[in-house]
């Protein structure tokens, strides 16, 4: 069984401003509207606050330090106070560390509040989408630079579909066993180190690294280019992980699994993931039966579970009692073929 | 049992493609898991592609751990390695 490494588990304490604008402003249509002298701002939280309350004075518990939304309410608000009440207003919640705050709706800013979030080194956005569909689009985006990740040591590779993860004792052919998939159409997603990242509850979604890509090695050649060597189809960047293979020397000693009635599971970053361990004997191919893997997988995803299905016909026969020819046709007729 | 080392990228030009290439080498011979963890990146060092993945600057820090019958003998003759800044200095 593989071990996850605790100290392998990491997650980002914060983003900057500056990295959230950069990363999301075609997605989530950003403008800015002030300077960007608070661009260096963090952020800790994937929550999103809406400031409805502190606006109107009450600033006890108020979650300044979330990226702040102002939708059509907050807007409609300010901008029925008079001028100085205005100032006042935000001036009362600019004073609390805000690390930015977006406008919703195409909101436009009147020229205070623009003067105020510079003086107040508070970044400045708009967005055309509603604030419903914003707040969805920032949450889920900061959910996932906040979210749990784990490095392992395995290949990945997106098999009729399914995302299979072989790990194993270095040198036990991960990696030959990858290549021979991607040779019969299937696509490598990564070779060596993947980067699981939790994605909302119970997804894992693997990717490679920046550095190594579609790189990989085997034995006795060096480093190959996977992506060069054999085109885009070989390769995607990202795959859910469904099920992790492990591949070790055949042992005497271990069990394994003969009806597959007993499924296993491993538990990365609190996901549990089916896993099946398989032995290496000489004349075993075991590409054929990793594509035998992927395909049972998902036809127990569609409800077909040979596993299972046998066992009932076995059953329903005991139930009969009743002895019945072994042979599974009745009467050949004269059909010699 | 396992054991644990911090060691320290000592030579100028860091953990580039020659001193990788050797670190590989070396853990092959031995039996023991031999991993190396930095900044939340954990990698296999028997694996070129893990090792050079790191890119590990000079001055930065790595925590080896090595796993296994042979543990002992891997883990000095590793960072000690490491520690002649994989002889460039």
């Amino acid at each position: 069984m593989i071990k996850i490494d605790q100290k392998a588990v990491s997650r980002k304490e914060s983003i900057t401003v500056e990295f959230l604008f950069k990363n999301s402003k075609d997605k989530f249509k950003l403008r800015l509207l002030s300077d960007e002298s608070g661009f260096s701002k963090n952020i800790y939280e994937q929550n999103l606050h809406r400031p409805g309350l502190a606006l109107t004075g009450f600033v006890d518990l108020f979650s300044f330090s979330r990226v702040q939304i102002f939708g059509n309410t907050e807007m409609s608000f300010l901008r029925q106070l008079p001028d100085d009440q205005k100032e006042e207003t935000l001036r009362r919640i600019f004073k609390f560390n805000i690390p930015c705050i977006i406008l919703t709706d195409n909101n436009v800013p009147f020229p205070k509040l623009i003067d105020l979030a510079n003086e107040f080194r508070i970044p400045l956005f708009s967005s055309p989408f509603s604030t419903t569909k914003l707040v969805f689009l920032v949450s889920d985006f900061l959910d996932d630079q906040f979210a749990p990740r784990v490095s392992i040591h395995g290949s990945f590779v997106d098999v009729y579909g399914a995302g299979v993860l072989f790990v194993g004792k270095s040198g036990i052919g991960k990696s030959e066993v990858t290549l021979d998939l991607v040779e019969r159409g299937h696509r490598l997603v990564a070779d060596d180190i993947i980067i699981l990242t939790k994605k909302g509850e119970g997804i894992l979604i693997g990717s490679g690294t920046n550095l190594a890509k579609h790189f990989m090695e085997i034995r006795g050649l060096g480093i190959i280019d996977v992506e060069r060597m054999f085109g885009i189809r070989a390769i995607r960047f990202q795959k859910r992980l469904e099920i992790i293979v492990e591949l070790e020397v055949w042992d005497e000693k271990e069990e394994y699994t003969r009806t597959g009635l007993d499924e296993k599971f491993i538990s990365i970053l609190d996901v549990d993931i089916p896993y099946v361990k398989l032995p290496i004997l000489p004349g075993k191919n075991i590409t054929v039966i990793s594509e035998v893997i992927s395909l049972n997988y998902l036809l127990k995803h569609y409800g077909h579970d040979a596993s299972k299905i046998f066992e009932q016909r076995l059953n329903d026969r005991l139930k009969e009692k009743k002895v019945d020819d072994l042979r599974g046709v009745d009467y050949f007729e004269h059909d010699f073929e | 049992m396992m054991i644990e080392k911090t060691v320290k990228i000592v030579n100028n030009a860091g953990l580039h493609t020659r001193p990788a290439a050797t670190i590989v080498k070396l853990a092959s011979k031995y039996k023991c898991d031999f991993n190396i963890l930095k900044d939340g990146l954990n990698i296999n060092g028997k694996s070129i592609i893990g090792v050079m993945t790191l890119a590990a600057e000079m001055g930065s820090e790595l925590l080896l751990t090595f796993d296994g019958v042979d543990e002992k003998e891997a883990s000095e003759e590793i960072s000690d390695y490491f520690n002649r800044g994989f002889d460039e200095l």
